[in-house]
């Protein structure tokens, strides 16, 4: 019995290293010094620690914005335009959607099917209606724009999501609070929806992490070749690695740093919520 | 009673109003769009964009080259994070937690990100891995630079990314499974493997499926791996559907011939769900069944 949980843990040790080697590297890159950064054979802890990468713009062939502290303003539209998509996403559609879904629509297979679809569809076949209705209104490069463009995934899954979480409500309770006087709006946001808090916060957590890894809509509708505007922490790494190849490794290392750390702190503070939401509400206790 | 009832129906349409104006600006309208855009040119109705397909040499290429991403991906990730549920699950000592949470850490980084740490990973000039193949005597070739070997490459990369998720809904799965069945079974005399065979694999069944299906989709959708690592190159050897109609549409300007692919792989990913939701019970796990009829 022992040396089987000796075996076991070897084999997840391994595969621990197997998911964690790749961050490592980042990590260790992006505090080697340039020269270290090319060397050969490569060092696995950095020769020289230093933190240039993240905030100093001394190494010659780099400027401010190519250490990681030039993408901070980028990292702000990134975080303001995932905010504001899965708070609406959450509370001004997905929320009072489910709801009536789960209480007061009696058809609600084909509504249900339907969000369920929505939630998959793939981001490339809309980009090109989504970037000209964008277009049209003007609000190319606009973090309003891309925050309206990311309702597109984010309601359907929240929609969805809540319904699960809805569903689980007794009836007993609502139906407890209308005898009371309740209309069916208090009984909706003064009673179910703080019963499915844990829900709203599984959405709001999910709906920020796709917000902010998301690349496509951002690359179509942000992209700038000098990055200004709304563009996303993403666009900004992107079009870094595309144009610093073979370069400035270690400020891109640093920058991949930042914008993996909201992502990397949730894993570890909130992963109840995570699981939860990963698995589409399908499971509890992992 | 009645006045009760006629409020209620009144709240529902109220409540559901938010997303009845979503689906008609994030689906009907779009959906107008590519319909109207792939199907005319100068205001006239022509099939003309869907009749180039077949003879679109890189459209074709872009079609192989993404069933053999997908099947290799699914399949390489499946092995992956069904081992690791399996082991995690059979390991019973302290650091259960402690697993779980780096068998989880990809799911929260951005493909970006991931595309970035690849890139360093690779690299033919000072990256870790040719130096640890050297090790075994073998020298590792320019992964990203070879029209044979970037497609594998981002594979694996891609494997990497999205095994995750399978671990998590599989893991979830078997934690599912009331031990007391486990119990019950070897009471009865059953040995280890046939208690795996009759217990855990029905056990499991449905949420492998759903796993399947949305991680299926999840790879179709891939992109920022492609755009980061090779931008579909040496040449356009890593081009796949989702970055082609990309290329057509923003690099090529044609409109027209990019609203028509994008209806194609409409077509495609609409029908891969439509056949396994038929066909397996996802929609009773994922509780759609039973919300339809709650």
């Amino acid at each position: 019995m022992k040396g089987t949980t000796l075996l076991l843990a070897a084999l997840l040790a391994a595969m621990a290293l197997f998911y964690a080697f790749p961050l490592y590297w980042t990590l260790v890159t992006s505090l080697k010094t340039n020269l270290d950064v090319f060397s050969y054979p490569p060092s696995f802890l950095p020769p020289h620690p230093t933190l240039s990468n993240f905030y100093s713009a001394e190494q010659s062939a780099q400027t401010v914005t190519q250490t990681a502290i030039g993408s901070l303003p980028w990292m702000l539209n990134s975080s303001l335009i995932a905010l504001m998509s899965s708070l609406i996403s959450t509370f001004a559609i997905g929320a009072p959607s489910a709801y009536a879904l789960t209480r007061h629509i009696k058809r609600r297979i084909w509504p249900a099917r339907m969000i369920l679809f929505m939630t998959m569809l793939p981001e490339a076949a809309f980009v090109v209606p989504y970037y000209i209705i964008t277009r049209n209104l003007l609000l190319l490069n606009n973090w309003f724009g891309l925050m309206l463009v990311y309702l597109s995934f984010t309601a359907p899954f929240a929609t969805w999501l809540l319904m699960g979480f809805f569903n689980a409500i007794p009836m007993s309770i609502e139906e407890a609070s209308q005898i009371d006087g309740l209309s069916p709006f208090e009984t909706f946001y003064k009673i179910s929806l703080k019963i499915v808090i844990p829900g709203v916060i599984t959405v709001l957590i999910l709906n920020f992490i796709s917000c902010w890894n998301e690349f496509l809509y951002a690359l179509t509708m942000t992209y700038t070749p000098f990055p200004s505007g709304a563009q996303t922490v993403q666009v900004f790494m992107a079009g870094f690695v595309v144009i610093e190849k073979g370069v400035a490794w270690g400020g891109l290392a640093a920058a991949g740093i930042f914008a993996m750390l909201p992502g990397i702190l949730l894993a570890v503070l909130a992963q109840k919520y995570l699981t939860r939401g990963f698995t589409w509400g399908g499971t509890k206790g992992v | 009673m009645t006045l009760q009832s006629t409020l209620h129906r009144k709240a529902g349409l109220i409540l559901i109003t938010p997303i009845m104006v979503y689906f008609l600006v994030f689906f009907a309208y779009p959906m107008y769009i590519l319909f109207y855009d792939a199907f005319t040119r100068g205001g006239r109705f022509t099939t003309a964009e869907f009749s180039k397909m077949p003879q679109d040499p890189l459209l074709l290429h872009s079609l192989t080259n993404t069933l053999y991403y997908f099947v290799a991906t699914v399949a390489l990730e499946f092995l992956i994070g069904f081992g690791a549920a399996l082991v995690l699950y059979w390991y019973m000592g302290r650091l259960k937690r402690v697993f779980q949470t780096f068998l989880i850490l990809p799911l929260v980084i951005s493909p970006v990100a991931i595309s970035l740490m690849w890139v360093l990973l690779l690299s033919p000039t000072f990256g870790p891995v040719d130096y640890i193949l050297g090790f075994f005597g073998l020298h590792s070739p320019n992964w990203l630079g070879s029209t044979s070997l970037a497609m594998p490459a981002i594979i694996f990369a891609s494997s990497w990314e999205y095994s995750p998720f399978i671990f998590l809904v599989v893991y979830a799965a078997l934690l599912s499974v009331p031990r007391q069945l486990y119990e019950a079974a070897s009471i009865d005399g059953m040995g280890r493997w046939a208690a795996f065979r009759h217990i855990t694999v029905p056990g499991i069944r449905a949420a492998a499926v759903v796993g399947f299906v949305l991680e299926s989709v999840g790879v179709m959708k891939s992109f920022a791996l492609i755009y980061v690592l090779t931008n579909g190159g040496p040449g356009n050897a890593t081009y796949i559907l989702g970055f082609y109609i990309y290329q057509v549409a923003f690099s090529f300007f044609e409109t027209h011939y990019a609203a028509a692919l994008s209806l194609l792989f409409l077509a495609i990913v609409t029908s891969f769900v439509a056949f396994v939701l038929k066909f397996t019970s996802v929609e009773k796990y994922l509780g759609l069944k039973g919300v339809a009829q709650g």
